[in-house]
């Protein structure tokens, strides 16, 4: 059976388009100009017990609605969703005790407190008994290695130490999922990793069922077989994450910023581009941030460097850097029916 | 309940990292005091007893009235509009929590330590720098009793108007009015014996007097039996019951338009 059952489930926000100023904000009192937003718009889905999967989609696709959902915390417009068989929504305070949830930008730890006593409040919270916990404190000391900041204040912890432990807190009580909201959000390479590698152990060593949500695809590929991408509140892709990563683990984006940028820089780049690759070459051309110009690259049909070496001869380019390709990207790409 | 337990705990602690807040209110406190000492000596102007009430039992109370009053703020109000709007609220659903229970946990923890960290010291000043003699008797007994039912009213008006951010973006307005009424009808500045007779007989049927009257008389006037005290307590707790049941109840319709921020 599995354990999160979802079917044309809906979360539909209805939004007062606001008006501006002062006398906008005092009319906005008396008439309503709404609109609705579809957060989630009729998904289905299926988690088995032990899983990782990763739920993936641009800024706004709805992955924190749906999260929201699942833990019983926002009620669905329409729609059917079971964890362990039990409704979230009517079942908030008894379905809580089986989930554990990081939300990435808050933290669940006592902002004023040390550490430990975050932790130990929630061991009475979730009923945890001292046997248990001894034994779980142990495994995130092995894992996670954070003994010395027990007895430190939780403001005064770093992003990723306070993540750390907020992650170690939410598998405190054995729960049977835990939620990863933009566990890795803000973090630097070294810390992701430390991450992945604590999530990957605890999943391994518990078998607890993980839904993780992220903007790197690293993060996905390190740790999820699954992959479930979302955009606007529906689902583009749900199926295992190699045949994604084969497809776009070999793409490239060149971040370039050229002298004299102007409104025929775009297209003259195209039209050099295409002369010199040919027109299915795999290099497509966009500005998606101010003064950036991003050239996405397929390294299996046209080698990155022989790109490179051509737009430097014929452009003054005056700064490059190299990433792997954004989210935004994969999705545009799966509209375009990469993934088909 | 032992998960609220420790979550009063952890407020209390929260209240001892930010201990020397602590000794404003309490330098806050006793030039309050000193500055109701001469205005009520002023408007007793050597009078035995103005409403029935003694120089000594006025000024207990309006004293007492000061340091209670900051036990029995619970900011409930403040705590849910600012959770709301920072969507931290969603941290606390996904525990096996209640809401109420939750807050009140907290409002409970925070007036422990204020207890300890405010009232005491004040009490002891009281006594000791304004020679203000604390009677004995039945009342005085009672009183912990009468200001734990007087905190669980306080607290659901607190909560109400905190769950009324469910609705609306801001509760703010809403938050001050409720102050002031609370303030002004509880006899939380003045016992409610010097407010006219009509507005006096108005009030004895609303719940704010049984928030701040009600155990300061029990201070005030110990020395009477269960026949006066039991009336009144059993007036508090019907309140305390009427209104807890109350904003449960409206607790279950707001919370299906919470929605929440960020993320
Ligand atoms: N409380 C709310 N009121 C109104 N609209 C909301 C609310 N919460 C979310 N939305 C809207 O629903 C959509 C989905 O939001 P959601 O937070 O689920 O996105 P997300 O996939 O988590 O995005 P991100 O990657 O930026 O965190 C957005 O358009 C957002 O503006
Ligand atoms: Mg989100």
């Amino acid at each position: 059976m599995s354990l999160i059952h979802i079917q044309d489930l809906s979360k539909h926000f209805k939004i007062l388009n606001r008006r501006q100023g002062l006398g906008g904000a005092f009319r906005d009192l008396f008439s309503g100009d709404y609109r609705t937003v579809r957060a989630v718009d009729g998904i289905a889905l299926d988690i088995q017990p032990g899983e990782i999967v990763g739920y993936i989609g641009p800024n706004g696709a709805g992955k924190s609605t749906t999260i929201k959902m699942m833990t019983g915390i926002l009620k669905p417009t329409a729609g059917t969703i079971t964890v362990n068989g039990q409704v979230p929504y009517a079942n908030r305070i008894r379905q809580a005790q089986i989930m554990g949830v990081v939300f990435g930008q808050r933290t669940q730890l006592w902002w004023d407190l040390p550490v430990i006593e975050s932790f130990k409040i929630l061991k009475e919270i979730y009923r945890v008994d001292q046997a248990t916990f001894d034994r779980h404190m142990e495994v995130f000391e092995k894992l996670v290695g954070l003994k010395e900041l027990y007895s430190q204040q939780v403001r005064t912890l770093s992003l990723g130490q306070r993540m750390l432990c907020d992650i170690s807190a939410s598998f405190l009580h054995n729960p049977q999922v835990v939620f990863l909201d933009e566990p890795t959000i803000g973090l630097d390479v070294s810390i992701k990793a430390k991450i992945r590698s604590v999530v990957s152990e605890l999943n391994r060593v518990r078998g607890t069922t993980i839904i993780l949500t992220t903007h790197d695809l690293g993060d996905v590929e390190a740790l999820c077989r699954r992959i479930i991408i979302l955009d606007k509140g529906k689902i583009l892709f749900d199926g295992p994450t190699k045949k994604v990563t084969s497809l776009f683990g070999a793409y490239r984006t060149l971040k370039l910023q050229i002298d004299d940028f102007d409104d025929t820089t775009l297209s003259s780049l195209r039209e050099k581009l295409a002369g010199r690759f040919g027109r299915d070459h795999g290099v497509t051309v966009a500005s998606i941030e101010e003064l950036w110009t991003d050239v996405t690259i397929d390294q299996a049909r046209t080698p990155l460097s022989d790109v490179l070496n051509f737009i430097m001869k014929t452009f003054p380019v005056f700064d490059v850097r190299i990433v792997e390709i954004s989210m935004e990207k994969v999705v545009q790409q799966v509209y375009e029916g990469a993934l088909g | 309940m032992r998960s609220y337990w420790a979550l009063a705990r952890g407020s209390f602690m929260v209240g001892l990292v930010y201990r020397f807040g602590f000794l404003f209110s309490i330098l806050g406190n006793i030039i309050y005091l000193g500055v109701a000492y001469y205005l009520w000596r002023s408007i007793y102007q050597g009078a035995e007893t103005l409403r029935g009430l003694t120089f000594n039992e006025t000024y207990l109370y309006v004293a007492l009235g000061s340091t209670v009053f900051i036990l029995l703020k619970t900011y409930a109000d403040w705590e849910i509009a600012y959770e709301i709007r920072e969507g931290i609220i969603a941290v606390h659903l996904t525990k096996p929590l209640d809401l109420q229970l939750l807050m009140l946990a907290y409002s409970l923890g925070a007036t422990l330590m204020n207890l300890a960290a405010i009232t005491l010291p004040t009490v002891l000043i009281l006594t000791l720098v304004f020679k203000v003699s604390i009677p004995l008797g039945l009342g005085l007994a009672l009183f912990p009793l009468s200001l734990l039912l007087a905190l669980l009213i306080s607290f659901c008006f607190d909560y109400f108007v905190g769950l009324l951010a469910f609705y609306i973006d801001s509760n703010w307005g809403i938050s001050m009015t409720k102050e002031i009424i609370i303030t002004v009808l509880s006899g939380a500045l003045i016992p409610l014996q010097f407010f006219p007779a009509g507005l006096q007989a108005v009030l004895r049927w609303l719940p704010f007097q049984a928030i701040y009257h009600t155990p300061l008389m029990l201070v005030t006037r110990p020395d009477q039996g269960w026949e006066t005290f039991l009336p009144m307590l059993g007036v508090q707790a019907t309140w305390a019951v009427v209104l807890v049941v109350l904003t449960r109840l409206f607790y279950g319709q707001a919370i299906k338009v919470l929605r929440i921020a960020g993320g």
